[in-house]
C-alpha cells in the first residue's frame, strides 16, 4: 500500500518537472508577474503600491470517512482577497463556504521577495458558523480559530509555485442543538496543514490557481454537523481551482 | 498563439488533477486498535468468581491514583463475560477475573474509545482488603483494588489505585434504562476489534456495558434480510473483493460467498443475529433500522415475530421492534396487516407514533431533550429514546436533565457511567 503511494508521489513528482518545461512560454514575450501585469495571489512584489486583488473558486475535499461515512459530499465555495500594503505588509480575507458551513478569515501578512522568490509570513484570525434548521435539524455552531502560517513562492517560467505550511489552533468551538448548548474544548492545537499552490497563466492575463492542500486535524469544521467525537487527527485531502479576478 | 498556450497549459492542468487524484486514493490502509495481549497471565491457576461474588464487586469506586487518566470515579459492573470499569472520559476496562485463596485477581485492558489509546491492565483485591469476604460472599468492609496499568502490549507500570465508594443507588436499581449501541454493537470506526453489523460485534458489544442493540437492516436482491449499513459495498466496511456497487442488487448466496466484513466476519443474515441475541447474549432489546423502504416490512415483520415467539419459548423478556426512520418506511409499514399491532420503534413525530402505535418514540438526539414530548409519550405508555448520542458532555446532560427510558450510542461505556453514577 505504502508503496503504492511512495510511486504516486515520484509520479506527482515527475509530472510537476515536466509541466515546468513549457517551450511555448520561451517564445512569449518575458514574464510580466515581475511588473504586476499578470497578477499573482502568493508572490506578492514588496515594492508595489497599495492594491487589492482577489481570487473566487472551488475546493473539493475528501473529509475523513469515519466523519461523514456515506454523508453527501459537495464543494466548498471559496473567495480570496489579499490587499497589499506599504512596508512590505498585506491584509488577507478569505470566505469559504458550504452554506451550512462557513468560514470567514482575516490576517496580517509580511511579504518579501527577491529576484524570482517570494516568502511570506502571516498569521489569520478565523471565525466559523454555521446551521441547520431544516429538515428535523435544529443545530448551530461557531467556532474561532487562529492560522499561523509561512509560505514561499518560486516564479519560473510563466508559472508560480508556492509551498505553504499553517498550523492551526482552535480558541473555542460552540454547538448548539435543540435547547441545549455545549461548549467544547477551548484553546487546543488542531494540527497542521501543508499546501502546493500553482498559479499558472491561461491566455492573456487570466491565471488559474490549482492547489493540493492536506490538513492533518482533529476538528475538521466543514463536517461539524456529523458531530464527530473522535480524538484522532485524520488526513483531509484538499484539491482548489481558483481564478484571478 | 493565447488558444495554443491555453490547450497546452490545460493539458498540464489535467496532469496535475490527475496525479493529485491519484494521491488521494492511493492509500486505504484499514486502521485498527489491536486488544494487548497478555503474556503470562495472572490468572492461572485462579478460581472462577461465583455470581454472588461478582455482585458484591459491583458499585461506585474512586480513583486514588491515575485520576488524571480515568477521572476521579469509575463504574465496576459485571457484564455476561466480563468485569467492565466506564470512566466519564470515554475510556474503559475490560476484565477476566479470578481468585486464588482469599485474593482476587483482575487482569485485562483499558482504551479509550474516543481516541486509539489501549494498555494492559492488572489489579488485585487482597484478602485484608476485601478479597476474603467477596470470595465467601459475605458484604465486604471495604474494597480496595491496587494494581498497575501499562501501554499498548507493554507491562502495567503504572500504579492504579481503586476504593470502593457505594453501591448502585435504588434509583438506578429501580429503573429499566437501555444503553443501546449503535451498528449491532460498535462501528468499524471505532476501530474494535470486530466489524459493525457482525455477529462477532453482538457477541462483544456488552464488554462496553450495552444493554441493546440496534441494527441495520437491508434485502438481497432474492429478498433476504441481513445486516450492513452503507448502500455499497465499499472498502470502509467490507475487505477488497469481486463484487462493488450497490449491496442490495446481488443475491444472498453471491453475498454470502464473496462478501467479508472489514474484520473478515461473514455479512450475518437477520434471522441468524437475533438467533444469536436470544441464544447467546444478555441483550434485551433489538431495534431493526430499516435502510430499506419498498415491501420490505413484509419479509422483515414475520421474522421479528418469529423469533419475539422464541424469545418467549425460553423465557427471556425481550423487546425487539421494526425501526420508522422515514415517510417511506411508515408507508410501508402501513401496507401490513394489523400493522398498528407490529412493535415499533418511530423516529418520527408525536403523531407518527400514534398512527403505527409505535411502543418507542425516538427522536434525533440533537433535536433536545423534549422533555414535555417524553412526559406526554410516557402518559400514553410509551417508551422514549433518542439517537445517537456520542459526546460526553451531552450524555451526561441527557441522562441527568433529560427523561428518556435509554440512548442510543457508538459510546456505551460513557452511557453506563453516567446512568449508573447517578444517587
Amino acid at each position: 500500500m505504502c508503496n503504492r503511494r511512495s510511486i504516486s508521489r515520484l509520479l506527482l513528482l515527475m509530472l510537476l518537472v515536466t509541466a515546468g518545461y513549457n517551450p511555448l512560454s520561451a517564445q512569449e514575450e518575458p514574464s510580466s508577474y515581475a511588473n504586476g501585469k499578470i497578477p499573482s495571489m502568493y508572490l506578492l512584489r514588496s515594492d508595489t503600491s497599495t492594491h487589492y486583488r482577489s481570487s473566487i473558486g472551488l475546493m473539493m475535499v475528501l473529509p475523513p470517512q469515519d466523519m461523514v461515512e456515506t454523508a453527501i459530499q459537495a464543494p466548498l465555495f471559496n473567495y480570496h482577497g489579499i490587499l497589499s500594503l506599504p512596508w512590505k505588509l498585506s491584509l488577507e480575507g478569505d470566505v469559504t463556504s458550504l452554506i451550512v458551513s462557513n468560514q470567514i478569515s482575516l490576517g496580517p501578512g509580511f511579504n518579501l521577495s527577491k529576484n524570482n522568490f517570494g516568502l511570506k509570513l502571516g498569521w489569520d484570525a478565523a471565525f466559523v458558523f454555521g446551521q441547520l434548521k431544516q429538515f428535523g435539524f435544529n443545530n448551530t455552531t461557531k467556532a474561532w480559530l487562529h492560522y499561523p502560517n509561512i509560505s514561499g513562492s518560486y516564479l519560473w517560467n510563466k508559472m508560480i509555485f508556492t509551498v505553504k505550511a499553517e498550523a492551526i489552533i482552535v480558541l473555542s468551538v460552540e454547538t448548539q442543538t435543540g435547547e441545549n448548548q455545549l461548549s467544547a474544548d477551548r484553546n487546543f492545537y488542531n494540527g497542521f496543514s501543508g499546501a502546493f499552490y500553482i498559479e499558472q497563466r491561461l491566455y492573456k492575463n487570466k491565471v488559474l490557481i490549482i492547489g493540493f492542500k492536506d490538513s492533518f486535524v482533529k476538528y475538521y469544521w466543514p463536517v461539524w454537523l456529523t458531530f464527530s467525537t473522535f480524538d484522532r487527527f485524520y488526513h483531509v485531502p484538499e484539491i482548489s481551482f481558483r481564478w484571478i479576478i | 498563439m493565447d488558444h495554443l498556450i491555453m490547450k497546452t497549459n490545460i493539458r498540464y492542468l489535467t496532469l496535475y488533477i490527475s496525479a493529485f487524484m491519484i494521491l488521494a486514493v492511493s492509500c486505504n490502509k484499514v486502521y485498527d486498535v489491536p486488544v494487548p495481549s497478555v503474556t503470562n497471565s495472572i490468572l492461572k491457576g485462579t478460581k472462577p468468581l461465583a455470581a454472588a461474588s461478582k455482585a458484591l464487586t459491583e458499585g461506585i469506586y474512586q480513583v486514588n491514583t491515575a485520576n488524571s487518566v480515568f477521572g476521579d470515579t469509575l463504574v465496576v459492573k459485571w457484564t455476561r463475560k466480563s468485569l467492565s470499569f466506564a470512566c466519564n472520559n470515554g475510556i474503559y476496562f475490560v476484565l477476566d477475573a479470578g481468585s486464588l485463596n482469599s485474593d482476587i485477581l483482575l487482569e485485562g485492558y483499558w482504551r479509550d474509545g474516543y481516541s486509539d489509546g489501549t494498555g494492559l491492565c492488572t489489579m488485585t483485591i487482597a484478602g485484608a482488603e476485601g478479597g476474603n469476604e467477596i470470595v465467601n460472599e459475605i458484604i465486604p468492609q471495604q474494597i480496595i483494588m491496587r494494581g498497575a496499568f501499562g501501554n499498548g502490549d507493554g507491562t502495567p507500570d503504572q500504579t492504579f489505585t481503586l476504593t470502593y465508594i457505594r453501591p448502585f443507588s435504588d434509583k438506578v436499581k429501580n429503573t429499566k434504562f437501555n444503553v443501546l449501541a449503535h451498528r449491532g454493537g460498535g462501528r468499524t470506526s471505532d476501530r474494535l476489534p470486530v466489524s459493525e453489523n457482525s455477529i462477532e460485534m453482538i457477541d462483544w458489544t456488552e464488554r462496553l456495558g450495552s444493554t441493546g442493540i440496534e441494527v441495520d437492516v437491508r434485502l438481497t436482491r432474492d429478498k433476504v434480510a441481513f445486516l450492513y449499513h452503507d448502500a455499497d459495498i465499499n472498502i470502509r466496511l467490507a475487505k477488497k473483493g469481486p463484487l462493488s456497487g450497490d449491496i442490495e442488487a446481488y443475491s444472498w448466496q453471491e453475498l454470502s460467498k464473496y462478501v467479508r466484513l472489514i474484520h473478515g466476519e461473514k455479512i450475518p443474515t437477520l434471522e441468524d443475529a437475533l438467533t444469536f441475541v436470544i441464544n447467546s447474549t444478555n441483550l434485551d432489546f433489538v431495534y431493526l433500522d430499516m435502510k430499506e423502504d419498498k415491501e420490505a416490512m413484509a419479509v422483515v415483520i414475520p421474522i421479528q415475530q418469529k423469533m419475539l415467539k422464541r424469545a418467549l419459548d425460553k423465557g427471556r423478556v425481550m423487546t425487539i421492534v421494526v425501526g420508522i426512520p422515514s415517510t417511506a418506511v411508515l408507508d410501508d409499514l402501513k401496507t401490513y396487516p394489523d400493522y398498528q399491532s407490529i412493535p415499533s420503534l418511530c423516529e418520527l413525530t408525536v403523531e407518527d407514533v400514534r398512527t403505527a402505535n409505535s411502543i418507542v418514540w425516538a427522536p434525533r438526539w440533537t433535536l433536545g431533550t423534549q422533555n414535555d414530548l417524553v412526559r406526554q409519550m410516557h402518559s400514553e405508555g410509551k417508551t422514549a429514546m433518542c439517537w445517537t448520542i456520542d459526546n460526553p458532555a451531552w450524555i451526561r446532560d441527557y441522562v441527568n436533565n433529560g427523561h428518556f427510558d435509554g440512548l442510543l450510542t457508538n459510546f456505551p461505556s460513557v452511557v453506563t457511567y453516567y446512568h449508573y453514577i447517578q444517587k
